[in-house]
């Protein structure tokens, strides 16, 4: 369905001709993403990889130019979708009543404020760009946990917000400082200190008074569905170790130079009580910048750059209850200190560390772990995967929700629907130094298998049933009418008060709400 | 190459990540130079991607669309460098660059491939052996008289149309390179065909095999031991394509491989001090797309539900064996020359965006990419770049030339040249003496 | 509905010991500190749990009169958020609600409702190891909840994760009426579900696409009345050390803040000029005059600490990193040793008082205060030390793990003299317009400011409050007129 030919040039008119396509073929590369064949079966449509095919994709270049396109699509009633690196299906349209706005071409990096230790960034603008600009002024952002590939940005305005180095970079949402918003009318607006009329900066998001942040975005963000932030203020973190990359080799053998001031811990809890009890005092000490639990399948997993290398390390996947802790520091004392509390905790709480005994890692994990390159190693099995659950509060109720998905996992891994991993296959970080912690429980399916993608689907329903009726916390995926009006009820009915947002800052319902919420409750 | 069943399978299996417009993540050093794709960075579109066109297969499969001219345009507007291929596979086994190669492919058979200009080329081929429509009895008329050419050497100098019609320069300076180390060598003469990569690379397998086996032939015919190139594009033919089709019994090397081991012998004397600041392009078809194709002979095993390997492991082509050290260490061999690395190199280095007939069908984007290389070559602080590839030469000497660029371009054999003591200047003579 | 009819139902609701329409208890709700025009409210109420919250919300919609929640049971209220703005004004105490629900050690949070006060809290979470983020040398009459939930600056900025801490999650009733608990507290479960699994409403984040809890923190009420809320806690270290280091002027102490805070090295960390540094450890105006002539103008503090086993490990290498830092950048000569005593910084950053530090001076005090970048606050300086060469505070807090610096500038006068008071009050108008006008980001705006900050800042702002204020409170019963809402 594409644009009539008076809509097609006012949009043009923004952008020019080379960056506005309605072509079928253009238009349909769009409708296609990652895990789009179980989330079309989880709406009861056929399981395919295509989402509907946006009326046009446009490539704006300036904040000023998606306010107009978002004006337009106010004008013709078009509902639009914002992308940014566009991985998943979220970036998805909902109805083919729809423009994808691909923020592609706003890929700068604005700033960065040594002083006030943060970077000012543009949609497109990826972690690994952010994370080597930063390391040349000694400093480091939070990478997303989906990799150095995506967008920062769009992590921290509209995605979910976790990472590998959680526990000394946080979570994407609370680094958050001043953000440039072009709301779903088409208005731009600022928030905190780059709102001032004289003198703008973007040292603060907050307020005058209360903070909208609080309606951008939440434990995830809207999808696009509040509208498209074109400009964010993200805190900066020193870089955790030195600044020394050296890769070394030829892709995909590379090895790595392993800088000064960085040890890596891998121990076995054997059971999910004494993990509890080893997180809680690690992460009191303040001394890692990754503090993390991967089933032993998992921790294999992120330990190896292929399938084969993969079985090749049994041995790792046997361990019951690992857990991974990664310390760095920036001077010998700094080192030395760190290293004697790990060494304590260790004979303290009588656990072994398996590192540079029996089992020492290829160099290059070091890099992945300093790039956040390892939640990619999620797909070396079966080519696909994606995370259920996704709550996140103590550590007590992540593995309480582990324990109690193991049962529900293995029917599923019986079936042959889904990857084999014990039922156990789960990611769980703390975040900083452990005031909470969050696990999500990736969950390894092939995509081109019709029996696994509806399993797939099958079983993300039931473990969304799971922590709603065991009180086991929202997992990531509640966005979308259905989703919010499932668990709304059961959590002080808060679908009322995300709709009336919805209402009152996208009267037209233009922001495309399949990842949000629909205005109304019939749509 | 893959099969039509893997073809099937694989674009599905796409994931979106957009890894593919990025150099190898883990080798990204700033904003500016993090991207692979010339194709993405020029169009924007996602399809114009790796990944864009592994989809663009599957919706083709999937009859979502129809082939067309906008489909045919976004399919060749790509260099087939191979960048995505090599940041797919860091971690995944996908084939993005066969997959594009075999996309068009299809598009050729249901009568949409190649574009209109780069058919033009592959006309010429077939009706005067080379793309540039030059009467193939030309083929020798760079070849200056002062060259030995010894007709019972077991070295073979394969020249190459671009070469040997357009880029005279880099003829002359191998065989000077070759006669100035004393070895004897011989060339095909009128027996030089082009090498079939044009056709090849636009999906014409039938035309390809035809001329794969006219140089076979007469190269075996003359019992040659070495065949040595001063192009890529012809190294890479011989080197990873030809075997798909047909054994042949020489080695093949191209000339910064040879030169190297030459000078490593003591064969070749650098004497000449050249007191110049220069970095080196990694040419696509001598890097990265240089690894041959391992043949794998094995069988999948089901390990469980969903999860299956291939026993023995089957290999994976990485660009990980492409030829990247000997010109390296042949630069730095060279008295006085100062060698300094552009950030993206070897194996996720970025393509000039000349190949796959991107030069010839949309000579703006070709520009584009070559720019942009420009651009990054300058960042260095080098007063040079050079290269060995006839069309990364072509088209980089475009990009100073449009951008008013200062820096200088030569070819790998003509820095070699100076260094052995025949100059610049020299090359322009013998070149005026040519024409 | 007359008056009377009205009281009687909110007797109904608080019974008649829990409301009051005296006229010297409203007196104490009609003025504060501030130069906020006086006005009492038509009556007090003194809520003792929720429902009743819920029932004088219900029916403050239905009747149309305002209320303003307050929480701190006494003691002197500071920027005229809470002096009615209109006749229909029913002041909720919230003072008697003060149960700490729970502390939880293990997930280092503790649970109170608004009337907890920092007196109150402090000494509790002590007993069991932990502390609380605080502000600066707090009242310990003054709530903790409050404070917290009006975004006040907390002296240790490498715990400062976010802006909003160390507020997460809360319990509120909007102002409908309507009861909603943000954060993880949301659900799925009641509390006591939530907490059978293992929860402690630590993750202030959501519920899912949302974060309400960001716009009910720096509303003054004026969107929901919270009925408890947690808060994040640290453990209390074993060894501190306190670091004073002087100096006449303020760079150097900048720089080296700077470093402190990007390397994460140190706890409390603050720059005071002389004046105000003598009032938090000094008890009388004699005494801190005296001290205030002794030390240097400005005054950067600092305390490392360790805990456990190995806390003298810690101390000894953040000892000497710091030292190494204040080689590089050659500062060496400036600690200084013995002038005021360890303990006595150590009791300002650590506990609450009774007698609060801004008014040992004068009486009074007019504070101005603001958020801006390292490299504005020096020329922030300059402006009002211009217009005002005496009696002048300053306290520069980094924020935010070092994104952002909380300014402030305490205006010290007697309140008791009329004509110092008139030149304060136009003095504090001039000073912070242009302060405004030079960029300063008053984030928190109050009283008189309030309109002179809204008319500064982007519109689209105020558009989007009030987009909000309608979802949440719309039919503007919650402390009318606060911040760009109407009256």
């Amino acid at each position: 369905m594409v644009l009539e030919n008076e809509i097609f040039k006012d949009f043009e008119d923004i952008v020019g001709k080379n960056n506005i396509n309605d072509g079928k073929v253009i238009t349909t590369a769009y409708a296609y993403n990652w895990c789009m064949e179980f989330f079309n079966y989880m709406e009861d449509k056929e399981p395919s990889p295509f989402s509907s095919i946006p009326k046009a994709v446009i490539l704006p270049a300036s904040t000023e130019e998606v306010a107009e396109i978002i004006k337009l699509c106010n004008k013709y009633g078009i509902k639009f979708k914002a992308q940014s690196t566009g991985l998943g299906p979220w970036n998805q349209p909902s109805t083919d009543n729809c423009i994808i706005v691909d923020l592609r071409r706003m890929n700068k990096l604005v700033k960065i404020d040594e002083k006030n230790l943060y970077a000012v960034i543009e949609p497109y603008v990826s972690g690994a760009q952010l994370q080597v600009e930063a390391m040349k002024y000694g400093l480091n952002c939070h990478m997303p946990g989906a990799g150095p590939h995506v967008s920062p940005l769009a992590s921290a305005t509209s995605m979910a917000g976790p990472g590998f180095t959680s526990p000394s970079t946080g979570h994407s949402a609370r680094n958050v400082l001043g953000v440039e918003w072009v709301l779903p009318t088409g208005d731009i607006m600022r928030l905190g200190a780059i709102g001032l009329k004289k003198k703008p900066d973007w040292y603060n998001g907050d307020g005058p008074g209360p903070s909208l942040r609080g309606i951008m975005r939440g434990w995830v963000g809207a999808k696009s569905g509040i509208g498209v932030f074109t400009k964010v203020a993200v805190k900066l973190f020193p870089y955790p170790c030195s600044t020394d990359f050296t890769i070394t080799g030829k892709s995909p053998n590379y090895g790595f130079k392993i800088p000064k001031y960085l040890r890596l811990y891998v121990m076995d809890c054997k059971t999910y009580e004494f993990l509890e009890e080893v997180m809680l005092k690690v992460d009191e000490e303040e001394i890692s910048f990754m503090c993390s639990h991967l089933s032993g399948s998992g921790l294999a997993a992120i330990f190896s750059n292929s399938l084969q290398g993969l079985i090749g390390k049994a041995k790792l996947a046997q361990l019951k209850v690992p857990i991974v802790i990664l310390i760095t520091a920036r001077t010998d004392r700094e080192f030395d200190y760190k290293q004697k509390v790990m060494d304590n905790l260790i004979q303290e709480l009588n656990i072994k560390d398996i590192i540079g005994k029996s089992y020492s890692p290829e160099p290059v994990f070091y890099a992945e772990a300093l790039r956040s390159n390892l939640g990619l190693h999620g797909f070396i099995t079966t080519g696909s995967f994606q995370s259920s659950k996704g709550g996140s509060d103590t550590a007590a109720v992540c593995l309480l929700s582990t324990k109690m998905n193991i049962p529900l996992k293995m029917e599923y891994i019986k079936s042959g629907a889904i990857g084999n991993d014990s039922g156990k296959g789960v990611w769980m970080t703390s975040y900083e130094s452990g005031h909470y912690y969050h696990m999500e429980s990736p969950t390894m399916f092939d995509q081109t298998d019709d029996h696994s993608v509806k399993g797939m689907a099958e079983y993300m329903e039931a473990s969304n049933q799971l922590d709603l009726l065991k009180h086991l916390g929202a997992p990531f995926f509640v966005e979308g009418t259905q989703m919010h009006e499932l668990f709304g009820p059961h959590m002080s009915n808060y679908h009322i008060w995300l709709r009336k947002i919805k209402q009152a800052f996208d009267p037209n319902n233009i922001a495309d709400s399949g990842f949000y919420i629909s205005p109304h409750s019939k749509e | 190459m893959m099969d039509d069943e893997e073809y099937k399978h694989l674009i599905r299996r796409c994931i979106r990540c957009s890894i593919c417009k990025w150099i190898p993540q883990l080798q990204i050093k700033s904003k500016k130079y993090a991207t692979i794709c010339p194709a993405i960075d020029m169009y924007n579109f996602h399809p114009y991607s790796g990944g864009g066109k592994i989809i663009l297969a599957l919706a083709l499969e999937m009859e979502k669309i129809k082939p067309s001219e906008e489909l045919r345009d976004i399919v060749y507007k790509c260099t087939e460098c191979g960048g995505c291929d090599v940041s797919c596979k860091f971690l995944n086994n996908l084939e993005p660059l066969e997959i594009i190669i075999k996309l068009r492919e299809k598009l050729v058979d249901l009568g949409y491939g190649p574009m209109p200009k780069q058919q033009q080329y592959i006309d010429s081929v077939k009706k005067n052996n080379n793309p540039y429509n030059e009467p193939h009895e030309n083929r020798l008329n760079w070849l200056p008289e002062d060259i030995n050419i010894d007709p019972n050497a077991q070295v073979l100098y394969f020249v190459g149309c671009t070469s040997s019609y357009r880029r005279k320069e880099m003829a002359i300076a191998a065989c000077r390179v070759l006669n100035a180390a004393g070895v004897p060598f011989n060339i095909l003469d009128n027996e030089e065909y082009c090498c079939g990569s044009p056709v090849f690379r636009t999906g014409d397998i039938n035309t390809f095999k035809d001329f794969m086996n006219k140089n076979v032939d007469a190269i075996e015919a003359k019992n040659i031991k070495k065949v040595v190139f001063s192009c890529a594009g012809c190294y890479d033919t011989f080197k990873v394509h030809y075997p798909l089709y047909r054994n042949y019994n020489f080695e093949v090397k191209h000339s910064v491989e040879f030169f190297n081991e030459l000078i490593e012998n003591g064969k070749l004397l650098l004497t000449k001090k050249v007191p110049l600041t220069v970095t080196y392009h990694d040419p696509c078809h001598l890097g990265r797309n240089a690894e041959p194709y391992k043949e794998w002979k094995g069988k999948v095993v089901n390990l469980m539900p969903l999860i299956s390997i291939h026993v023995p492991p089957k290999p994976k082509r990485c660009g990980t064996d492409g030829v990247y050290e000997s010109p390296r260490e042949l630069l730095k061999k060279i008295p006085e020359l100062k060698f300094i690395e552009m950030e993206r190199i070897k194996e996720y280095s970025y393509c000039c965006g000349a190949g796959a007939g991107v030069k010839s069908a949309f000579p703006e984007f070709a520009l584009h990419t070559a720019k942009n290389r420009i651009q990054e070559a300058e960042d260095t602080g080098a007063q040079v770049i050079t290269s060995s590839c006839p069309f990364c030469s072509t088209n980089l000497q475009d990009a100073i030339h449009e951008s008013d660029s200062l820096l200088k371009y030569y070819d790998i054999n003509e820095l070699l040249m100076m260094a052995i003591g025949i100059t610049d200047e020299k090359l322009k003579e013998f070149l005026g003496e040519v024409a | 509905m007359t008056e009377d009819i009205l009281f009687q139902k909110l007797v109904e609701i608080f019974s008649s010991k829990y409301v009051s329409r005296e006229r010297n208890i409203l007196n104490n709700y009609s003025k504060d500190l501030s130069f906020y025009p006086e006005k009492a409210p038509k009556y007090v109420a003194w809520p003792t749990d929720t429902k009743k919250i819920e029932e004088v919300l219900k029916l403050a919609n239905e009747l149309k009169f305002s209320v303003i929640p307050i929480s701190s049971s006494s003691g002197p209220r500071h920027h005229g958020d809470t002096i009615p703005h209109k006749d229909n004004t029913i002041v909720l105490d919230l003072s008697n609600m003060n149960k700490i629900l729970n502390i939880d050690r293990k997930n280092r949070v503790v649970m109170i409702e608004p009337g907890v006060t920092f007196g109150k809290l402090i000494p509790e979470l002590q007993n069991k190891g932990l502390r609380l983020l605080l502000p600066l040398h707090p009242r310990d009459s003054k709530s903790v909840l409050t404070s917290a939930l009006e975004r006040e600056p907390i002296t240790i900025p490498r715990y400062h994760w976010d802006s909003s801490d160390p507020l997460l999650c809360t319990e509120v009733f909007f102002g409908t009426g309507d009861l909603f608990r943000t954060g993880t507290a949301a659900g799925p479960g009641t509390i006591k579900e939530q907490q059978a699994t293992g929860q402690a409403q630590v993750n202030p984040m959501g519920p899912t696409q949302f974060s309400p809890f960001r716009v009910i923190q720096g509303a003054q009420g004026s969107l929901g009345v919270v009925t408890w809320a947690t808060l994040k806690l640290e453990l209390i270290p074993t060894i501190q050390k306190v670091v004073h280091i002087q100096s006449d002027t303020i760079p150097e102490l900048l720089n080296l803040q700077h470093e402190l805070i990007k390397y994460r090295l140190c706890n409390e960390l603050l720059i005071l000029n002389n004046l105000n540094l003598a009032c938090l450890v000094k008890k009388n105006a004699q005494e801190i005059t005296e001290l205030k002539n002794k030390i240097k103008r400005w005054n950067l503090l600092y305390i490392i600490a360790g805990r456990g086993k190995l806390a003298e490990d810690k101390i000894s290498y953040l000892e000497g990193d710091i030292r190494d830092i204040i080689g590089d950048l050659g500062l060496k000569g400036l600690i200084s040793e013995n002038i005021i005593n360890d303990n006595d910084i150590l009791q300002v950053l650590s506990q609450a008082t009774p007698d609060p530090w801004r008014l040992k001076l004068k009486g009074g005090y007019q504070d101005i205060f603001f958020l801006t970048s390292f490299e504005k606050i020096t020329e922030f300086i300059s402006i009002v030390e211009k217009e005002v060469p005496q009696d002048l505070g300053i306290y520069i807090q980094p924020i935010n793990q070092g994104t952002s610096y909380h300014c402030e500038f305490d205006l010290y006068y007697d309140p008791s003299n009329d004509a110092e008071k008139t030149n304060i009050k136009e003095k504090f108008l001039k000073i912070s317009t242009n302060l405004m006008d030079s960029g300063a980001f008053f984030n928190r705006p109050y009283g008189i400011l309030t309109k002179e900050v809204y008319k500064r800042h982007d519109d689209s702002t105020q558009t989007a409050l009030k987009k909000v204020k309608k979802i949440f409170d719309p039919n503007n019963v919650l402390n009318p007129g606060v911040l760009c809402f109407d009256e």
